[in-house]
């Protein structure tokens, strides 16, 4: 039993090395209420979480979870981001909201979310934001 | 019959157009964003940091939409007491139901960094069309030592209404008043002068999201365009150029921001286009943003300005109209408004202006002159106003928009007194304001 125990520690703490958080942890599931808010705050005026599927300034983000960056037709997407071949995930989404220009420096985004709380709740909020 | 006339005018504001002065659905619909993304309230003209930055950013944020609006404003106006004589050539003294403006854009992105903000507007008040806002703006973005910066130009007819953050214009609380009342005079160049009657060029510079700064030049439109383009040819011939300057810096805290500015305006006039002595005119303010945005449920935006002018009245002298050649005039106002869900909203302002005694330049008239010679106006003004749509779900969105207000402006002193100040009788109090209002935007 403590074998079994010992072993999942080791597992999850390899696993943890492998994929790598670089810009701290990204919590196990954020708050979808507080998200909401984060996303209100600081996200809607320039992306569309409508079903409708609207771009802004930014692409809309209905559906984000999941899909491969740079591809929301009628967007004209950065150099990097379009040719990035990355899939947007909790993991990805919340580097990117770390550090919009630190992965893409010619990214069309400047600002991203400083504070790691408000990454995993507006990320929570985006895996299901109708 | 009034009651009737109101009717009616709704109804062509309904579905000829009409609006509030500033709130432009082309611009919408070539953003895809609602116009609460531009515009705290959920109707202009008073703008977000997100949209300071579209108008910083030439108005050509989006893709190439037909760049046509249309906008007007319908109303109702009780002053406390009737004027002395009837407000306009087609109106009562009191009680007045009007269109005040039915106004047509081009307001959009025409090329990828080149937008426009052009208004042609008819006045029902007036029977009379003019060309209103002319801006042209191309901008193109640039790092400055690894920042992000834009660098833009504007072509436009008015000092002052490049400006961003709009605290000394016509776009300022309360962005819509009544033009049925009395005006009390006074009232500086840069808030209300050569607007329309001149060209300017303006390069601008926004700097790392926070450091905005303007310099423009004007001269003026000749008296033939003047006239083609309908407007009144009140203000002169400018001697050389009319300089206008802008510096504000902007600290954006995430869920609100702030932003404190300078402005300046110098300006040498010949008021009857004549060569010889001028009117100089040296204006320079102050000014103080707060925005509290949060979730864009509850919002708080305050605005504070001080404007100061210097006037040296060589023509006036020299003309024989005044003794004295130097004045001043200071003027001060601060707004504060609230809005719920960008849906309902309560607003207030403090206001007063103050200068030099002179009883050449006011004199005493009836409803609008000044017994003491003294423009001295001071008063507030509440306002409350519900916006329906304007927000993404909205079922007209981005097409339609549509505020209904009602404000009120008290007077504490108007033109240097608060009884008796036109010498005829006519107290401050007199002209106190009730303004219903309707403005739809298509």
């Amino acid at each position: 039993m403590r074998k079994t125990a010992q072993a999942a520690v080791l597992t999850a703490l390899i696993f943890a090395a492998a994929v790598g958080v670089p810009h701290g942890s990204l919590r196990a599931a954020g708050d979808h209420e507080a998200g909401a808010d984060v996303f209100d705050a600081y996200c809607s005026d320039c992306h569309s979480v409508s079903p409708k599927g609207t771009n802004r300034k930014g692409p809309t983000l209905y559906g984000v979870m999941g899909r491969r960056a740079g591809i929301v037709p009628g967007f004209a997407y950065s150099a990097g981001m379009a040719k990035s071949g990355l899939t947007w995930n909790p993991q990805t989404l919340n580097n990117y909201l770390a550090n919009p220009r630190g992965m893409f420096a010619d990214g069309k985004m400047k600002k991203g979310l400083p504070k790691p709380e408000d990454r995993a709740n507006v990320i929570a909020y985006l895996q299901r934001p109708d | 019959m009034k009651f009737a006339k109101l009717f009616f005018l709704m109804i062509v504001c309904a579905f000829a157009g009409a609006s509030p002065a500033f709130a432009v659905p082309s611009y919408s619909r070539q953003t895809g964003e609602p116009c609460t993304s531009c515009h705290y309230g959920g109707y202009g003209p008073a703008l977000t940091p997100h949209g300071r930055e579209f108008k910083i950013n030439g108005y050509s944020d989006g893709k190439f939409v037909l760049p046509l609006s249309v906008t007007g404003v319908a109303s109702f106006t009780h002053t406390a007491k009737a004027q002395p004589e009837a407000a306009s050539e087609h109106d009562s003294r009191n009680n007045n139901f009007a269109i005040d403006e039915v106004v047509g854009w081009v307001a959009g992105r025409i090329l990828p960094h080149l937008g426009t903000f052009i208004a042609v507007e008819y006045s029902e008040i007036e029977r009379h069309a003019e060309l209103d806002h002319f801006n042209i703006n191309y901008t193109q973005p640039l790092k400055i030592a690894g920042k992000d910066a834009i660098l833009g130009v504007s072509v436009n007819n008015a000092p002052g209404s490049t400006d961003p953050f709009q605290s000394f214009s016509e776009m300022s609380f309360p962005h819509d008043s009544s033009s049925l009342v009395p005006e009390h005079q006074g009232i500086p160049l840069l808030t209300d002068g050569a607007g329309g009657q001149v060209i300017g060029v303006n390069p601008y510079l926004w700097f790392d999201d926070s450091i905005y700064a303007e310099i423009g030049g004007y001269r003026s439109l000749s008296p033939k365009l003047i006239d083609k383009i309908g407007v009144e040819d009140e203000f002169g011939k400018i001697s050389g150029v009319t300089t206008y300057g802008r510096l504000a810096y902007q600290k954006d805290f995430g869920k609100q921001v702030a932003s404190i500015g300078l402005v300046g305006l110098r300006s040498r006039v010949h008021p009857e286009r004549e060569p010889g002595p001028t009117n100089k005119f040296t204006d320079w303010g102050l000014d103080a943003t707060y925005q509290y945005l949060g979730n864009r449920k509850n919002i708080v935006a305050a605005n504070l300005t001080y404007l100061h002018e210097h006037q040296k009245r060589d023509f006036d002298v020299a003309e024989g109209d005044l003794e004295r050649r130097g004045h001043n005039l200071n003027s001060v106002k601060a707004s504060v408004s609230y809005y719920r869900d960008n849906t309902y909203g309560l607003s207030g302002a403090l206001f007063s202006s103050w200068g030099t005694r002179d009883t050449d330049l006011f004199e005493a008239e009836e409803g609008g002159g000044s017994r003491t010679g003294k423009a001295n106006t001071s008063g507030f003004i509440i306002q409350t106003d519900f916006t329906p749509f304007g927000k993404e779900d909205s079922p007209n969105s981005p097409w339609m928009n549509l505020r209904v207000g009602l404000q009120y402006t008290g007077y504490f002193k108007f033109n240097g007194a608060a009884h008796d100040y036109d010498g005829f009788g006519r107290d401050a109090k007199d002209n106190n304001t009730v303004y219903g209002f309707i403005q739809v935007a298509l």
